[in-house]
């Protein structure tokens, strides 16, 4: 019988600290609000020094981006990648370290090592990337980068990576046209020869 | 009077339910309402990661141990390279020491507040929840700092973790602590004490220390039936040896030992000792030191095999290694606490009714990304 009314008991006090606190919570609702309308309102990104060393590297928010001009085509990313979403085609260049000037292709990078191959496919599915920054550490040119990184002044930052379409996710680097134009540059090469 | 035998029902639980944390399917045989057996069905979320393992490099693997435990991301990622420097005979250089125990104690208390606020959640008490996912969002927002990513992190390596601490990290940890530690209180009264959670989790399920034992359960699970084992003490890996902590484990409290409260009481115990353990190692981490020093160019651990384990949030991580002095790994066999743990649901729900197998699912915090690999 005391059991029953001290359960009774129990049950009333313990409700009323819970109510108690959420009570508390409500009163203070502008202080304690922790929410976002989030369309309007959008978090800001949390700070962090971007500088070109990598130890400051910034990858918050972020996703893949590549300086194609500067890609030499070493495919080191390529084979870093553990879901294989980099997607690499290359062809030897007719001379190393020459523009090409029909596909603009360019032949020093900004590193000033000098070019061997075109890069005539350079695709990463974003559908696959699982954002584990590891390809960007094997890269000698610093040309694969997450937004953010030593080219952020290029590059806005935006962290809804949405697309309508699913095909637009597939991010193709290589110029347009750098195929076509390889593939007919390579009979005149022969009739020189 | 003896007890009446009703016509034998098989239920399916799952695999899309609220109360399964994850894909995972329940066969439930009842009697009316008792339970007389339970079969769980596994291998919804399988992803081959063991196999997988097999065609990648050491390094490789890291991100796709992120998704194994996926609500202790950072445990799982300190339980690899813990394992393949140990193969290797690696020393990392004492800052990583303390970044990694910092960044597995943050997660530790991220996944258990996760663990409890959704234990709230399955059995009725909505409002914990969001207070607990409020906070576990600050936590998540520090890892965001430190390394870019809010869930899977890719952030411990082989030899060193991929990037330094932030500036300010250290104060704003400090803050967090500052202001979390009066809250574990405030969910204690919203919850822990609360007499219809107690009703709900007091003296269901209890799990016996042998029952526990033989059946491999660890972590809070074994804990809170009064078995005083963690790795972080028992079998200090990495610096957990310098740290000052407790070993919490369940007593009773409120009704048996080893029943669901007591499970979910373990577990606000650890948030606790974790602050503590944080306190210190936000307190000694050297000031200055190169994280990426100790990382090797190329990962080819000699020939040999390596079984070593950590202490995540849910338990006793394992890792055996097998490497033949490639860059890739001949095996690796992950060793899951949450699989153990819902292994012994079978033996603990039975006799019980169709209510109480919620609460002791909840209590046992299981991952099925973790189980099914």
């Amino acid at each position: 019988m005391i059991k029953y009314f001290r359960d009774i008991w129990e049950s009333i006090s313990t409700m009323m600290t819970g109510l108690g606190i959420t009570w508390k919570h409500m009163v203070h609702i502008r202080r304690d609000n922790v929410t976002l309308q989030y369309p309007e309102e959008k978090w800001p990104r949390p700070e962090r020094n971007i500088g070109f060393d990598h130890s400051n590297y910034n990858v918050i928010r972020s996703r893949l981006q590549v300086d194609i001009d500067d890609c030499i085509g070493c495919l080191k990313c390529e084979r870093a990648c553990p879901v294989q979403c980099i997607k690499i085609v290359t062809e030897k260049a007719p001379t190393r370290g020459e523009d090409i000037q029909e596909i603009g292709h360019i032949g020093v990078t900004s590193n000033s090592s000098r070019k061997a191959m075109v890069v005539t496919r350079f695709d990463i599915d974003m559908t696959e990337c699982c954002y584990c920054n590891l390809c960007t550490y094997p890269c000698p040119e610093e040309c694969i980068f997450m937004t953010g990184g030593p080219n952020a002044h290029k590059h806005p930052i935006d962290y809804e990576f949405s697309e309508f379409d699913r095909s637009d996710l597939i991010y193709r680097f290589a110029k347009p046209g750098t195929k076509e134009g390889m593939d007919k540059l390579k009979p005149t090469e022969k009739v020189k020869a | 009077m003896g007890v009446v035998h009703g016509e034998q029902m098989v239920l399916n639980i799952g695999p899309q339910h609220p109360s399964t944390h994850g894909v995972l399917r329940l066969k439930v045989k009842t009697d009316g309402e008792i339970i007389s057996e339970i079969t769980p069905v596994i291998g919804y979320l399988h992803r081959c990661f063991e196999k997988h393992c097999e065609n990648m490099t050491y390094d490789q693997v890291i991100p796709y141990t992120d998704r194994c435990d996926y609500l202790a991301a950072m445990a799982n990622n300190f339980g690899y390279v813990v394992a393949v420097e140990e193969l290797m005979e690696l020393k990392v250089p004492e800052k990583v020491d303390y970044i990694r125990v910092i960044m597995a104690e943050f997660q530790r208390i991220a996944s258990h507040l996760l663990a409890l606020g959704v234990y709230g959640l399955d059995i009725g008490a909505f409002t914990p929840f969001l207070f607990m996912l409020r906070d576990r969002e600050r936590i998540l927002d520090m890892f965001e700092m430190t390394c870019g990513a809010r869930l899977l992190y890719n952030y411990m390596w082989v030899g060193g973790v991929s990037h330094d601490l932030p500036k300010g990290f250290v104060e704003t940890a400090f803050q967090f602590l500052d202001y979390f530690e009066p809250q574990i209180e405030e969910y204690n009264n919203l919850l822990t004490y609360n007499k219809i959670f107690i009703e709900r989790t007091a003296d269901i399920g209890v799990l016996p220390p042998e029952v526990a034992i033989s059946y491999g359960v660890s972590g809070p699970n074994l804990r809170a039936s009064g078995v005083k084992w963690d790795l972080r003490k028992n079998a200090p890996y990495s610096i957990y040896d310098k740290f000052d902590f407790d070993v919490c484990i369940g007593d009773g409290g409120q009704g048996s030992l080893g029943d669901c409260w007591d499970r979910y009481y373990v577990r606000m115990l650890e948030v606790k000792e974790s602050v503590k353990i944080l306190r210190q190692a936000l307190a000694q981490i050297p000031k200055d030191g190169d994280v990426h020093q100790a990382i090797p160019k190329k990962i080819r651990p000699p020939k040999g095999s390596i079984y070593s384990r950590t202490e995540t949030p849910r338990g006793d991580l394992g890792f055996y290694i097998e490497s033949d002095g490639s860059p890739i790994p001949t095996r690796v066999k992950m060793r899951s606490p949450a699989f153990t743990a819902l292994a012994v649901l079978g033996e603990l729900s039975e006799g019980w009714m169709m209510s109480d197998v919620i609460s002791i699912l909840g209590s046992l915090d299981i991952v099925l990304g973790e189980i099914d690999r």
